[in-house]
């Protein structure tokens, strides 16, 4: 199954090569669209959330006695547009690629992967971003290393929940929708805009609800290692890299069942 | 290794149709499965073999499932039952530049659509150059495919297909395309694969075409094999069929047309063409002229005074806008004598030289000395021009000609 994928990597290269090129073909500003726009979400949360409902950002690993929401926010953001993103991509794919599924012989999944490349060189430009931030806060430590394979994790987190989507979206039209708004409820549910601690301060009986939620475990890991430069437990790695590959493989396999006559549904 | 490049056994393939079909969740939670479902077989039990280096057509009406059948063979649809097995690599002519997207310049296009179409890095980076001489666009090949007019589109997209080298070709429908030049072109390009020994499923409504292209076609009705063998046996009796249809159907129908009031007429107007109408030798009225049968045009007229020997010319067109030729009852040496009031012409054509076609007829009307005008009219008719024995060759009239074979030397 995995061998199938290198294997037409050539096929995924030339999607994504697509997407790359096509993406802000017809923007003035081009690539810098894609710093702007959540350099901007960064601006209006960081001003509306700290200033306004002045949420107070857990302190820095580095110097506790100091805390930045922005690098706080940014971490979060980043991890979460990785995870919303790829989703969302990925859900649209064989929609958008209809045309040409009905009418040439290529595995499906060729396009979401390759959308999904062009998403994560997107996330690896925010992260150069997040990286210089911290640097400006004079927040650095070797436990940034271990953001790497929580990024992976989460990269196959969300594509396999993406892969199984996008089946279910080429069937039901209105899957994008109820998505959507499953989405943005999840948001809601996970570590983005306010820390842990703030929950268990004030709604408790909330807590519950945010610890079930797997994306609040991905950004948590994140929040450690970037922002409060701990490593998490010895466990919360591996166990991340293992729901990730599971997810992946079990949405692979649940796409390949179901799109060998995906040409008719479109 | 066989000699069967692509074989079918017993091949269907069911379509559901649901009567409303339910594509959204909501509808699929509150009523549940849709229950009005009908199967719809579109190729039914299609037992085919092709042989290796061979040219196979298929024919028949639309909606008769050959396109369905040429995405089986393709891979984009699974049979529902029976076995498709193909042999080499297979490239699929169903939608030409179907993978270009319009943002993307037509180089960038031509890599794409290579490796969509399953061709290497490599194959794609050897083939580039090639790719861009075949299609003649080599001045506007850094230019985004979107301002591209829609023959340059197609030309890209089929020489993006025939350079992928495939062993089996499988052209739907795509042969008429870009100008006369280009189509020449990608003729000679499917004969050269012809000779060098590749496989060719083509699907074509152009019957003349796929005579002197095919070794072998199937006819398909309703998704099942009619008949299957020799390119001309097939077509002809394909052709035999539709012809009878469509006599059936238009029996009461015949082809004549009479003046219509707003028509633009030229000429004095002494002589006034009322009508014109197809027949047959024995006047009845028919819908379309046959090749090799007599059709007679029963052109009536009205004088409004008595005239002296008439010059009745009919020029026939082809509809692709060349003169056929100009029949002239002087030239043929019929005096029509002193016409007055209401008169009938027949103009015979025997055994009807035209090839199958569609035909217009302008009628002009002159005084005996040919020289002024008394009537005119344009487009009086247009008929079509059928043949029992399928499209023969390309043209527009057989000649009367004989092959003899000499084995001595001159």
């Amino acid at each position: 199954m995995l061998s199938d994928l290198y294997a037409r990597r050539a096929l995924i290269w030339a999607f994504a090569n697509r997407d790359f090129a096509t993406r802000y073909r017809s923007s003035v500003l081009g690539w810098a669209w894609s710093l702007l726009q959540p350099l901007a979400t960064l601006l209006v949360f960081a001003v509306v959330f700290s200033v306004v409902f002045r949420i107070v950002p857990p302190p820095l690993g580095a110097d506790p006695s100091r805390g930045s929401y922005a690098a706080f926010l940014f971490t979060g953001l980043v991890t979460w547009n990785l995870f919303n993103s790829l989703i969302v991509l990925s859900m649209s794919q064989l929609k958008s690629n209809g045309e040409l599924l009905r009418k040439v012989q290529f595995p499906g999944w060729a396009p979401i992967f390759g959308a999904s490349i062009v998403q994560l060189v997107q996330v690896l430009l925010e992260l150069i971003v997040l990286i210089l931030m911290f640097f400006w806060q004079r927040n650095v430590g070797w436990t940034w290393i271990l953001a790497i394979p929580i990024l992976v994790a989460m990269a196959l987190f969300a594509q396999g929940i993406g892969l199984m989507l996008s089946i279910l979206n080429a069937r039901f039209g209105d899957v994008q929708y109820i998505v959507v708004v499953v989405l943005g409820a999840l948001y809601f549910l996970t570590p983005v805009i306010y820390p842990m601690s703030m929950v268990e301060d004030t709604a408790s009986n909330l807590v519950v609800f945010i610890q079930a939620n797997p994306v609040a475990w991905f950004v948590q890991a994140m929040h450690d290692v970037m922002y409060s430069l701990q490593a998490p437990e010895w466990w919360v790695i591996p166990g991340l890299l293992l729901l990730g590959a599971l997810t992946f493989i079990v949405g692979l396999a649940v796409f390949n069942r179901n799109s060998e006559d995906i040409g008719e549904l479109l | 290794m066989t000699d069967i490049a692509v074989s079918l056994e017993h091949v269907g393939k069911r379509f559901i149709r649901h009567v409303d079909r339910r594509n959204s969740l909501k509808e699929r939670i509150i009523r549940g499965r849709s229950r009005t479902s009908e199967d719809f077989w579109a190729v039914k039990d299609v037992s085919i073999e092709i042989p290796k280096g061979s040219v196979f057509g298929l024919i028949g009406h639309n909606g008769s499932g050959k396109s369905t059948l040429l995405k089986l063979m393709s891979g984009i649809y699974r049979p529902t039952e029976g076995k498709i097995h193909t042999d080499g690599r297979l490239a699929a002519l169903i939608e030409l530049g179907a993978g270009f997207h319009p943002d993307m310049t037509g180089l960038e296009n031509i890599k794409l659509n290579g490796s969509i179409l399953g061709l290497s890095r490599k194959e794609i980076n050897d083939s580039t150059q090639a790719i861009i001489d075949f299609s003649g666009l080599r001045e506007f090949i850094n230019d985004p495919v979107k301002h591209y007019s829609s023959g340059m589109y197609v030309r890209l997209g089929f020489s993006v297909a025939v350079h992928m080298k495939p062993d089996i070709l499988i052209v739907d429908e795509v042969l008429a395309v870009g100008d006369e030049e280009f189509q020449r072109r990608c003729e000679d390009h499917l004969y050269s694969l012809r000779r060098a020994g590749k496989t060719i499923i083509v699907v074509s409504h152009g019957m003349g075409q796929l005579e002197s292209l095919c070794d072998e076609i199937s006819w398909l009705e309703h998704g099942q094999v009619q008949e299957t063998g020799p390119a001309t046996k097939v077509i002809r009796s394909y052709l035999e069929r539709v012809n009878n249809q469509e006599s059936v159907r238009n029996a009461e129908i015949s082809a004549d047309r009479s003046e219509d009031e707003g028509s633009m007429r030229a000429g004095s107007g002494q002589i006034r063409t009322r009508s014109i109408a197809l027949r047959n030798i024995e006047n009845k009225p028919l819908d379309h002229a046959e090749t090799g049968s007599t059709t007679r045009l029963a052109v009536t007229l009205n004088a409004k005074e008595s005239i002296l020997g008439p010059n009745v010319r009919l020029a026939i067109q082809h509809e692709g806008g060349a003169l056929v030729t100009m029949l002239n009852n002087h030239r043929l040496g019929t005096d029509l004598g002193v016409v007055d009031g209401d008169f009938t012409v027949f103009v015979d054509l025997l055994n009807t030289p035209l090839l199958p076609g569609r035909y217009r007829i302008h009628i002009d009307v002159f005084d005996h000395t040919g020289a002024k005008l008394l009537d005119n009219w344009s487009d009086a008719l247009e008929f079509p021009v059928r043949s029992q024995r399928g499209e023969i060759g390309q043209g527009f009239v057989e000649l009367p000609a004989q092959f003899t074979l000499s084995t001595q030397q001159e």
